[in-house]
């Protein structure tokens, strides 16, 4: 929707923020166009259904049963190398990088050996079993896109699965047939034996029935929210890796700890079916390029043929060559499990010692390289990750999260910022797609130019880059890795993996064409694991009723035995629920990854971590470099608070009413109709029922409280009392490789499906409305006061205490026109940043453009928006979801 | 036997639903019926190896669960059955 504003003139009315924009719709500013080449591939892709298929799957598990009672790491590597063996290469028009991740533009498939009953039958046995343990409760809950390249209901041959996933009819019986053969020796099945045996087991499962938790971590997306390491392909090809592997065999071949043995040899079985998989599609390049008619097509397909064949065995060349393998084993990660949020990471500092090359040389030129890179963002836009609809839904909203990062230091501390990032800057401008998503890494020593090309890029409504404060990442990092060897100097090779989770790095020596290049990669497994999303606000709706989930009317906890007569009774009470909750995740997370690592142990990313080659360890034997990665992640935290200081100042202070009259009004929702009954998931738009007027009074004194986002000191004093205790508590819990926990905040998508299911709260939210998105963002229409005093509310923490915090803003397209509205919008993110924030995103839209999105979807295929930590088309967001974003405050004046 | 666009070696599936024709690069359905320049793509119901045991199900090697609508391009072990070839 990058049209060209007509620069409309405001008229003179005001609200709280400045002047109020024009009655019409302001457009987003208009961006330069891609290359024809690109144009098409995009027209491809919006024309494009997500597809599944079975091809590797069924690979997989033929060779998985063929060989029991193999070594079970060997028995992985076979299954893989006989899946990647086995991809049908797909060769579309036009396309400069080669291979996708299954046989579809679009393709996906499940993973059984992960989980196998969500996508059968709802009406089937193994469905049933999943439900009754409250694994797919989210699934209930969640609402998909209905647009877009969601195939959401079945039709002629297609099936639908998950809401999202087209799947042929002639499949289905065997990826059934598949599925019962995982039965019971799934991730997913086997840990769920185990994770029984865990004390408190009982109440997990009323948390995640209750959707107090969203969902395990272990088997739905066990990998991801980590930084890609592409040292080792660049470095030594696939081939100089094999040779590795050999070496390391006659190293440990007979000696103590042979697990290395098995480790190695496993890499080379699993860069074998790499190596095929490769040539499969080297040899359809051949096959392609007798079908044209043009000379200059058949070359350009011969010299794919002949890039591919090169880079199944050898070190890249050129840049070309470099983008290509780098694209491989992002998506070799991505066939290695059901993975969301693998980050690029640092790309354009990985590729910069090629594309300078090749740059100096003459070879490539600059509008060469846009091209390529506007290829590379079709290709991850084009990644689609199959999971169950409460994963891919309920948290992801569809998107898979692959986050670039520009901008940072280098190893000797000065500015990382180089000429390829702000080419990737441009290419996210004239490719405006969702993947991959993009970070600017603030630091004091960014240069301005290339920061200005950032505000650029989000002004246009991409909703990237993220701006995230490099020195406070660093500070998190120091503070939670030192103990396994974390130096300032390594810091500084940090990214962001997934959506917005810091993430350690390393810096590897690359050598190319006689000089040493210090490149950037990930070296620690995933982040995002252990405890998924608890939810505050439901969370405090159980301390008021006493362990009760008042929607289903089950019993998820004990009661906590306090008298609740003072604030203080309210806030110990919430703390021992949130503390249960935590432990038991914790151990029956800790079980699911335990399974995780010895069913399907990771080889592609244990052979691109540092320091997996050299331990001979995979990453779930703690091979990486970092491993304190498990994390306890919440949603809903300023509803909390929000809804702490309405009940401190209502019922505790003034004592307006007493709790049984609040505990009354939240049972009825305030005198509203839910959300369920009016369709309508924001507090706006609520519709009022014929007993309305018994609670209006409470209603409003709730909603009059104190807000956080106005920079009040008693709600703010509430935020940071939580945000304080939430930090050190985390550390009194432990992961399966004994490293204490540490907090992550992002709500992804979930505080849509957990306020679905949540009462009315204290501050005044109606039942089954959307929770507050992100971690420090204020609940919409609530921050009154301007951008500053939110920026003072969110900073009245160290946001260094936790992995990340989420600030979203909504900022109307005509306060950022312009160069000097660029400048403005940059001084503005820069005030925040400085102030000690972690992280702020943008939407620069007009909410009148997505009312009418909403309403006419089909006018609006390429509209994207910023969510929380990421960007998705407008059209394949839940309506949960776009009523959230609707309802945001939409800021009208920024200075 | 009524074969469809998927049948066909020159099919470059999209999606579940449509794809495009490797010759000419037309924009075509999947479960349309072919053209007269179809060729036969390789699928397990079209290998020596594959016996079909009940509906969209079979053998592969008589031991081996299977699929007839498998796409077999890449299995080394494909053969055409006599009347396919």
């Amino acid at each position: 929707m990058n049209t060209p504003t007509n620069g409309k003139e405001h008229d003179s009315q005001y609200n709280h923020f400045g002047k109020l924009a024009s009655e019409q719709t302001t457009v987003r500013e208009a961006t330069d166009a891609p290359s024809s080449r690109t144009l098409r591939a995009k027209e491809r892709y919006f024309v494009t259904k997500s597809s599944a298929s079975i091809e590797y799957p069924y690979w997989y598990t033929r060779t998985w049963e063929a060989l029991e009672g193999e070594i079970p790491i060997i028995r992985r590597a076979e299954a893989m190398k006989s899946a990647f063996s086995h991809i049908t290469p797909v060769v579309y028009p036009g396309e400069l990088i080669a291979m996708s991740k299954a046989n579809y533009l679009r393709g996906s498939f499940p993973m059984p050996w992960l989980s196998e009953a969500y996508f059968m039958a709802a009406e089937g046995e193994m469905y049933q079993e999943a439900l009754q343990a409250g694994k797919v409760s989210a699934d209930t809950v969640t609402t998909m896109g209905q647009g877009g390249g969601n195939v959401t209901k079945s039709m002629g041959k297609v099936l639908s699965i998950a809401g999202k996933f087209g799947l042929r009819s002639e499949e289905m019986p065997m990826l059934v047939k598949i599925a019962k053969k995982w039965h019971n020796k799934s991730v997913d099945d086997v840990g769920h034996k185990y994770e029984q045996m865990v004390p408190g087991y009982d109440t997990k499962e009323e948390i995640m029935r209750s959707v107090i938790c969203m969902f395990d971590s272990g088997y739905t997306l066990p990998q991801g929210r980590e930084v890609m390491n592409y040292y080792y392909p660049l470095q030594y090809g696939i081939d100089g890796i094999i040779d590795m592997c050999k070496e390391g065999i006659e190293e440990t071949a007979g000696y103590p700890d042979m697990d290395r043995l098995y480790f190695y040899k496993a890499i080379m079985l699993m860069l074998e079916g790499i190596q095929t998989w490769i040539r499969n599609y080297a040899e359809e390049y051949k096959e392609i390029a007798t079908y044209c008619t043009e000379e200059q097509e058949k070359e350009e397909y011969l010299d794919l043929a002949e890039r591919l064949l090169w880079l199944s065995s050898k070190p890249p060349r050129s840049f070309f060559d470099a983008v290509q393998l780098t694209w491989i084993f992002h998506i070799a990660v991505l066939n290695e499990d059901a993975i969301s949020g693998l980050s690029p990471g640092r790309l354009g500092q990985v590729l910069y010692p090629y594309w300078k090359s090749d740059m100096d040389k003459g070879i490539i030129s600059r509008e060469l390289s846009l091209e390529w890179l506007e290829n590379m963002r079709m290709k991850f836009t084009q990644i689609d990750c199959f999971a169950s609809m409460g994963v891919v839904g309920g948290v992801l909203s569809g998107n898979t999260f692959n986050n670039l990062c520009v901008g940072g230091l280098d190893k000797e501390g000065n500015s990382a910022a180089n000429e390829l990032e702000a080419l990737i800057l441009k290419a996210g401008m004239t490719c405006d797609t969702p993947q991959p998503t993009l970070s600017l890494l603030f630091d004091e020593k960014s240069p301005e130019d290339f920061l200005l090309k950032g505000v650029e890029c989000t002004k246009v409504g991409t909703g990237y880059p993220a701006w995230i404060n490099n020195q406070v990442a660093m500070e998190f990092l120091m503070t939670n890795y030192v103990e396994e060897g974390m130096t300032i100097e390594e810091a500084r090779a940090w990214a962001i993996g997934g959506c917005l989770e810091t993430s350690a790095c390393s810096w590897m020596p690359l050598e190319y064409e006689d000089m040493t290049h210090y490149i950037p990669g990930g070296s620690a497994p995933a982040t995002s694991v252990g405890v998924h999303f608890i939810s505050l606000p439901k969370i405090l709706e159980t301390v008021l009723s006493r362990g009760i989930d008042k929607r289903t009317g089950q019993r998820v906890y004990e009661d906590h035995h306090f008298i609740l007569d003072s604030y203080e009774s309210v806030w110990k009470a919430f703390k021992k629920y949130f503390r249960e909750t935590v432990k038991v995740l914790t151990l029956t997370n800790n079980i699911q990854h335990d399974a995780w690592r010895k069913i399907t142990p990771s080889l592609v990313n244990s052979m691109l971590k540092p320091d997996c080659l050299t331990k001979g360890k995979d990453i779930g034997q703690q091979g990486s470099r970092y491993n304190r990665t498990f994390n306890v992640e919440i949603c809903g935290g300023v509803n909390l608070a929000n809804a702490l200081a309405s009940l401190k100042k209502n019922v505790f202070e003034d004592k307006n009413f007493s709790l049984k009259e609040l505990r009354e009004a939240l049972d009825a929702n305030f005198g509203y109709k839910t959300a369920q009954e009016t369709g309508s998931y924001s507090l706006i738009d609520q519709q009022k029922s014929e007993n309305f007027l018994t609670y209006l009074k409470i209603h409003k004194l709730c909603m009059d409280a104190p807000k956080y986002g106005n920079d009040d000191p008693m709600v703010d004093g509430i935020f940071k009392e939580w945000q304080e205790w939430f930090a050190d508590m985390c550390s009194d819990y432990t992961s399966l490789y004994d490293k204490a926990l540490y907090p992550c905040q992002i709500s992804v998508s979930t505080h849509a499906p957990m306020g679905a299911v949540t009462l009315a709260t204290p501050d005044g939210r109606l039942a089954g409305t959307t929770f507050v998105d992100g971690s420090v963002s204020a609940y919409p229409g609530t921050d009154n006061n301007g951008p500053y005093a939110l920026f003072n509310s969110a900073t009245c923490y160290n946001h260094a205490l936790s992995q990340n915090s989420q600030l979203n803003m909504k900022i109307h397209p005509s306060v950022v026109q312009g160069r000097e509205g660029a400048k403005k919008f940059l001084e503005m993110i820069k005030a925040y940043l400085r102030q000690g924030a972690f992280h702020a995103q943008f939407n620069v839209v007009d909410s009148r453009m997505l009312k009418d999105a909403q309403e006419n979807p089909d006018e609006y295929r390429g509209l994207m928006v910023r969510v929380a930590g990421f960007t998705q088309y407008w059209v394949e967001l839940g309506k949960q979801i776009q009523d959230e974003v609707i309802a945001r405050t939409e800021y009208q004046e920024i200075g | 036997m009524d074969y469809t666009h998927k049948d066909c070696k020159h099919f470059l599936a999209v999606d579940v639903f449509k794809g495009i024709c490797k010759r000419d690069q037309d924009n075509i359905l999947a479960d349309d019926s072919s053209c007269d320049r179809f060729d036969l793509l390789e699928r397990c119901k079209y290998c020596k190896n594959y016996k079909a045991t009940q509906e969209q199900l079979g053998l592969c090697m008589d031991t081996v669960d299977a699929y007839p609508d498998m796409i077999a391009k890449t299995c080394n072990d494909f053969q055409w059955r006599s009347h396919q070839a």
